[in-house]
């Protein structure tokens, strides 16, 4: 089965560079990509939802992680949308472990591999606790 | 003598001498170098080949005068003043912004404290992409990554106490939507405190490709009212403003987003050029305002080619205000640039290298003969800089100025073989990509139909798998990995979280004070004026006086010139 991913930029983070890369470089990893641009929580739950996502990439340089990124997922499980929530950019460590409680699966910060996010999703995808 | 007697046919070397250094150069190579050159072929960050030794036969086709000629004087390769940096020594301007105007007020009193030169403020995100702190598109980001502006209120908190009749204020606008606004605000607060116009120095960002191409957003206008924005702004200061920069012509984000240098540069020309075209067309002169045109450039770490590209940019720019508007004035035919250093090439491993790394970037921009210089802080990879990394910054900048004793003589790279042959190089190749652009219709037309995007697209993508495959090499990323010290702590900057909710309480209050009829009545000149070929930047003062927000302005940009998609996938 293919993984399908949407990605997003999250909120209204302009930086989209890293976004863009990623998503082409996982479908290089033989991954479906939705690139979704700049998105808030309740139109990334919902496009996930309509494409039938495994996946939800959530990109931002912003500072807004802690605030829309945990949303996202809220509002995930709360619709029923078991996907993996991972997130890339410039966040700082001590907000990782929050992420995380808040069910972000995983953070990639900058200089992370590609290849090494996709080994992450094809490890964790279809595992998620709802 | 004038400078119009230059011989034009005088070359920089005796022909002869040239003939006879090519023969040697023949010889050497068989029999001194005897293949001794390394393995394969050498490039540039920007694919130009570099050779192995360059000699005068490299460049035997200058011509002093007319190609190289001297500082304050066309082309301008040495400098765009005579004295440079004798006569002032360029600016030290380092950004700040976060929190409510207050927070960064208290910023801007810390870094002139010591020793900054200038503001430069850079805006949170609701505000540069239109929308007040109390909107819902702006939770989570106010006062996150800038400072949040929504009224003229603002404006005036953000300067209480500084000086902005005596030294330069630099306003991260970005957008064009946004740098009308602003600029209003800015000059509506110098008009209440009774400054004159004429004693207001400063630039604002406002680059159409900012708002259409290098970001991406939710709500995005379309190029052609982006761009007609960005010409309203320039029109209105080049004759209100003599002091103001009203553009700063944006390579800096367009090569963090994804280009080499060579295109950093002709897209940004690019920009002048239809800039120049459309004022003309509403019946301004060149030399009316392309004198208070500037630009900004981004160095990375490939240092002789950033030198050259801060030297060929001066000699392109001459030649397109020169011979195709026919500027007569010296002030409208000289590029005047700010540079900063360049946050991509910033690693989040080892970030202490940072400092070397941003410290031979500035370097470059020195002499490579910049205006003014933000150095970057070594904790880019972190957040914004914490009060301690900018302090180095602002030291980076004070080592180059006095301990290093470069900025003593203009241009002292000049007549370096190497620097020539690449100045000559750079300008060759920034002059075809501005006639690729052309030939697509100009760089509206190269944004509106998605190239740029797929140029800036493909060129990170390419940039992302050459360093993963380890052909790019980053020290102490796939060069030399350390993992013991891969994790030197940093201490990140925080924004200040209580930033929203004053904002909002300011907001409150505001909207309550104001005659509500009058924003009313203002905001719907502003609509109807949309529509009309006129400059829309006085209406946009008159409603700032009355207090209408940026959100509110903005919010009439987005339903009268209506909405684009951004063309990326």
């Amino acid at each position: 089965m293919q993984i399908k991913v949407v990605m997003a930029k999250l909120g209204l983070d302009i930086h989209w560079r890293g976004a863009l890369v990623v998503s082409r470089m996982l479908r290089d990893e033989g991954m479906e990509v939705v690139y979704l641009g700049n998105q808030f929580p309740e139109q990334i739950v919902e496009a996930a939802i309509q494409e039938g996502a495994d996946v939800i990439g959530l990109s931002t340089l912003g500072g807004n992680h802690l605030t829309l990124g945990p949303k996202v997922v809220k509002l995930a499980r709360e619709k029923g949308v078991d996907a993996l929530v991972i997130m890339g950019g410039v966040i700082p460590e001590d907000d990782i472990p929050l992420l995380k409680e808040a069910g972000i699966a995983e953070v990639f910060g900058p200089e992370t591999k590609v290849e090494s996010i996709a080994t992450f999703i094809r490890e964790h995808v279809g595992k998620t606790i709802g | 003598m004038t400078k119009t007697n230059v011989n034009q046919g005088a070359k920089l070397f005796n022909q002869e001498v040239v003939r006879e250094i090519e023969a040697q150069k023949e010889r050497w190579k068989k029999e001194t170098v005897k293949g001794k050159t390394g393995d394969g072929e050498y490039f540039s960050d920007s694919g130009i080949p570099v050779n192995l030794l360059y000699t005068p036969d490299d460049i035997k086709e200058l011509n002093y005068m007319k190609d190289i000629g001297l500082s304050g004087e066309a082309p301008y390769v040495r400098g765009v003043y005579p004295n440079m940096y004798r006569g002032r020594l360029f600016t030290v301007r380092q950004i700040a912004g976060y929190g409510t105007p207050e927070d960064t007020n208290d910023r801007f009193k810390f870094l002139l404290k010591n020793g900054a030169t200038g503001t430069s403020v850079v805006l949170d995100l609701p505000t540069i992409r239109g929308y007040d702190s109390d909107d819902p598109e702006a939770e989570g980001h106010v006062g996150a990554a800038g400072v949040a502006i929504d009224s003229l209120e603002d404006i005036e908190a953000l300067y209480d106490g500084i000086p902005i009749d005596e030294i330069s204020s630099n306003i991260v606008t970005h957008l064009p939507s946004t740098t009308v606004v602003i600029m209003a605000m800015f000059a509506a607060m110098a008009e209440k405190k009774g400054i004159p116009f004429e004693k207001l120095s400063g630039t604002n960002q406002n680059d159409f490709l900012m708002e259409t191409a290098i970001g991406s957003s939710l709500e995005v206008l379309p190029p052609k009212a982006s761009f007609r924005l960005q010409c309203d702004a320039i029109e209105f200061a080049s004759k209100n403003l003599p002091r103001w920069n009203p553009v700063s012509y944006n390579g800096y984000n367009l090569r963090e987003a994804g280009t080499d240098a060579v295109a950093e540069v002709a897209c940004a020309l690019a920009n002048a050029i239809a800039t120049s075209e459309e004022l003309i067309r509403r019946g301004n002169k060149i030399d009316d305002f392309a004198k208070r045109l500037s630009f900004f450039w981004n160095l990375y770490n490939d240092f002789f080619e950033e030198i050259a590209k801060c030297r060929a940019s001066r000699v392109v720019y001459q030649e397109i205000m020169k011979e195709r508007f026919k500027a007569e004035e010296m002030k409208s035919q000289l590029m005047r640039f700010h540079v900063q250093t360049a946050g991509i090439t910033l690693t989040k491993v080892e970030p202490l290298n940072n400092i070397a790394r941003s410290a031979i970037q500035g370097l470059a921009a020195v002499l490579g003969g910049a205006q003014s210089l933000h150095v970057d802080s070594y904790d880019e990879a972190y957040s914004a800089p914490t009060e301690e990394s900018a302090l180095i910054s602002i030291r980076t900048q004070q080592i180059i100025q006095t301990e290093t004793n470069v900025v003593n003589t203009v241009d002292p790279l000049a007549g370096s073989y190497f620097v020539e042959y690449l100045t000559k190089e750079m300008a060759q190749r920034i002059r075809d990509y501005i006639s690729e652009i052309e030939s697509r219709g100009g760089l509206v037309a190269c944004v509106d139909s998605g190239w740029l995007h797929r140029e800036i697209a493909d060129f990170a993508y390419q940039t992302q798998k050459d360093i993963e495959n380890g052909t790019r090499k980053i020290v102490g990323l796939n060069y030399f990995p350390s993992e013991e010290h891969a994790g030197q702590k940093v201490e990140v900057f925080r924004y200040p979280e209580t930033a929203e909710a004053k904002q909002k309480e300011k907001l409150k209050r505001l909207r309550q004070k104001r005659d509500a009829k009058k924003v009313e009545e203002k905001l719907n000149v502003i609509r109807e004026m949309c529509h009309k070929d006129v400059n829309l930047m006085p209406y946009i003062k008159d409603a700032v006086l009355e207090y209408a927000t940026l959100g509110e302005i903005e919010e009439v940009f987005r339903e009268e010139f209506g909405l684009w998609q951004f063309p990326l996938a």
